[in-house]
């Protein structure tokens, strides 16, 4: 069964009465096929339910197939019957036959226009179609049909948000606040939505008012000074962010991800220890967090705290042998430690779990290139793969040109060091490698012309 | 980014945008009203009338936004309908001696009715940034910004005779004008479409360069056709060399372009000059004859030592 689920099913299908079915029986009003000749109205009534029963019995089983029958032979019957329509489109969509879905479930929203369900049920189904246009569609209906109708729009803000259409998840929030949601969960949601879209001075003043509204809870309270925290970090307004974030821990302090964010914060201000601080009261007071353990360990590693780092990150690896960004904390802790097998050993782990991590084998082969005696053979792997990843990246030849040069194969580090210069022709370093292999090739003419390519590259560099 | 007056902070739970003046149906619009509308998505670029020759006042982006036809067309013009007045939520006096009013321009109704003119409320997936106009402004593409009023919040269509106060008491029409004189004659016309130009990204003006192998690169616009190509000298005009184009032009939005130097010893002077599909080309000097300082164009050399 696809995301528009049972659950989804039974919460909406209650709340489309048996009544409608009644009044859609008049002999005007219904042409019933084949599956009511010769049955009353009362016995076809009578049918209709023993099938509505059978179907939602199905479908809470999920015997969806099962469903779909029992509500095709249901609609015959009365094939003007809302809730049949309307069980028919759920089935229907639950078995991926959009479709059909959206037709069962427009003729259902059109004999029960005064309930929004099928109007709802109806945005899902167009999103499964990739239906924009036709969601947008049922989305101003429902603001011209239902526009007091604020659990209606809190629950499609609900669902477009998780679909991440944010800027329409945004407006049903607008339509659920006018609507008068009342309620400090539904402003939450809409201080979220519109640090999500960007609209981070609407969000940082939602977000103050909750908090500053003395009724809500710690939680609630928390949520929203969260909320402006991320989105003065997005304004650049970096003291009232760290502050916000200070609140949020305050407010509910049983809560990772305000610490997590402050953490983060630090770190891009390449505040470190205060990182490492906020984490460390992180595991004190929210001890079961497991998201606390990997940015902890990458921070200790930069606070120089290695052998503290390592272990959280082998603990990270226990729990989690595909967490490739910890083997990225235990390189850095190898590089910086002077062990460069560990660091060789480290990188190949990341590179197998993750071979598209930038920059890995780029990485990887300098590492190699530090191991003595260095397995050449890996390092030109290496290089070839990243030369494939990113042909763009000069370093990818310089590192080609060193080790050639490492190798004595002079004449075969030239063609990608130029290369390398034609990619950056600014770094200095690669005019000087180049010199150097020209001089064992013995041509010093064009030696002398890249030392003296390095010595003015420097010179500008110092004006 | 330019602004006339300071950035208008607009909440998104009051911002409506008005539609009104020569039509059957006048209407508002809530900004829900606005995003659940049927909406288009374009690349383009926004470039300041007076951006300099190599200045910054120009960018692109994806612009997303209702288009301005359907919106015209649900409140029915009557057939005196010429002009839209379009007026921000910003404010300030425009000139001196000019009344506080809000920022308001004028633009032919054909122009709004064309296909690619919206009412924009997100800029590369985004809401748009309060500076660029939140929570939604006018964007005309091909045109150069002015026009694209920001935090846009009253459309008001008018005839020809009819004359908004919010407009031309502002002082708005001594701006934005090319003034071209020939003898003792003048000619002034007001600015719509962006101009040809180009602009060198890399290097940068006197930059120091070793000799050997560079790529020089930048980039080029114009106005609705099209970038068609775009040349470089390298001796200052006396011979231009084809660049190659990245990527298909498309219409409203920049090209880059690249060109492979083999930098010799020696100081250089280069430019960029760009033709569109219309067969404008960017000009080498400013014409003598512009008395304004808009649409500043022509080809900006940049000096480069080579050692």
């Amino acid at each position: 069964m696809n995301s528009i689920g049972v659950c989804r099913f039974s919460a909406s299908y209650v709340s489309v009465a048996f009544a409608v079915i009644l009044g859609s029986l008049s002999p005007h009003s219904c042409f019933a096929g084949d599956c009511a000749q010769g049955l009353t109205t009362e016995e076809r009534v009578a049918k209709f339910k023993v099938l509505d029963q059978q179907a939602e019995q199905a479908m809470h089983a999920h015997r969806v197939k099962e469903a779909i029958d029992f509500y095709q032979e249901a609609v015959c019957l009365v094939p003007k019957s809302a809730r049949g329509l309307y069980g028919l489109g759920v089935a229907q969509a639950a078995a991926g036959d959009f479709l059909n879905a959206r037709e069962a479930l427009q003729a259902a929203d059109s004999l029960m226009p005064n309930t929004p369900t099928p109007l709802v049920m109806q945005v899902r189904v167009n999103f499964s179609l990739h239906d924009v246009d036709a969601l947008k569609g049922n989305l101003r209906e429902a603001a011209e049909r239902f526009p007091k109708d604020a659990a209606s729009h809190k629950t499609l803000a609900r669902f477009l948000a998780e679909k991440n259409l944010f800027v329409l998840a945004l407006a049903e929030a607008l339509r659920a606040e006018q609507a008068g949601s009342g309620d400090m969960n539904a402003k939450v949601q809409l201080a979220g939505l519109e640090n999500a879209v960007g609209a981070h001075r609407e969000a940082v003043r939602n977000a103050l008012s909750i908090e500053q509204d003395p009724g809500p809870v710690g939680e609630v309270r928390a949520s929203a000074a969260g909320i402006a925290g991320l989105s003065y970090e997005s304004l650049g307004e970096t003291e009232q962010a760290i502050d916000q974030l200070e609140k949020a821990i305050k407010f509910d302090p049983k809560r990772d991800n305000s610490y997590l964010a402050l953490a983060d914060l630090f770190d891009q201000l390449q505040k470190h220890d205060e990182a490492v601080r906020v984490l460390r009261s992180a595991r004190e007071n929210v001890p079961g967090s497991e998201a606390v353990l990997l940015p902890l360990g990458a921070d200790l590693i930069r606070t120089e705290h290695y052998s503290e780092g390592v272990r959280l990150l082998h603990e990270v690896l226990r729990k989690d042998p595909q967490a490739s960004e910890a083997y990225v904390g235990l390189a850095d802790a190898a590089r910086r430690t002077g062990n460069g097998a560990q660091e060789v050993e480290a990188g190949e782990n990341l590179a197998r779990l993750n071979p598209e991590y930038p920059m890995v084998h780029v990485l990887l082969a300098r590492a190699m290139l530090a191991v003595q005696p260095a397995n050449y053979q890996h390092v030109f792997e290496e290089l070839s793969v990243a030369e494939k990843q990113t042909p763009g990246d000069p370093e990818v030849f310089a590192l080609k040109g060193k080790t050639l040069f490492a190798l004595g194969r002079y004449a075969e580090a030239v063609q990608p060091l130029q290369r390398a210069i034609e990619l950056n022709a600014l770094d200095p370093s690669t005019y000087y490698q180049l010199a150097r292999v020209y001089q064992k090739l013995g041509k010093t003419d064009l030696a002398r012309e890249q030392f003296e390519r390095v010595k003015y590259l420097e010179a500008s560099r110092q004006k | 980014m330019r602004d006339h007056f300071a950035p208008a902070a607009v909440h998104l739970d009051e911002w409506r945008l008005r539609i009104e003046g020569r039509v059957a149906k006048p209407f508002e619009l809530s900004f829900s009203d606005l995003v659940e509308s049927p909406s288009i998505t374009l690349e383009a670029v926004m470039e300041c009338a007076g951006n300099l020759a190599n200045g910054s006042a120009v960018s692109n982006g994806i612009w997303e936004g209702v288009p301005l036809s359907a919106l015209l067309d649900r409140t029915r013009p009557t057939k005196e309908a010429a002009f839209l007045m379009l007026e921000g939520a910003d404010s300030g006096r425009l000139i001196e001696k000019a009344p506080v009013l809000p920022y308001s321009q004028l633009v032919p109704i054909e122009k709004g009715a064309e296909a690619s003119s919206m009412v924009a409320y997100k800029l590369n997936d985004l809401a748009l940034p309060m500076r660029n106009g939140f929570p939604a402004r006018a964007l005309f593409l091909g045109w150069y910004g002015m026009d694209s009023v920001k935090w846009l919040r009253r459309i008001v269509v008018l005839s020809a005779e009819d004359r908004e106060a919010a407009f031309y008491k502002s002082g708005m029409t001594s701006l934005y004008n090319r003034v071209v004189r020939s003898g003792s004659a003048e000619s002034v016309t007001r600015l719509s479409t962006v101009q040809v130009k180009s602009a060198i990204a890399w290097p940068n003006e006197n930059s120091r360069l070793p000799a050997g192998r560079h790529v020089i690169w930048g980039f080029a616009w114009t106005g609705t056709s099209g970038i068609r190509d775009v040349a470089i000298t390298l001796d200052g005009g006396k011979e231009w060399k084809p660049t190659r184009l990245e990527g298909a032009a498309s219409s409203y939005g920049w090209v880059r372009w690249s060109y492979n130097w083999e930098a010799k010893t020696g100081d250089h002077t280069l430019m960029s000059r760009a033709s569109d599909r219309l067969g404008n080309r960017q000009p080498v000097k400013r014409d003598a004859g512009r008395k304004d300082q808009y649409e500043l164009n022509w080809c900006l050399p940049i000096q480069c030592i080579v050692r």
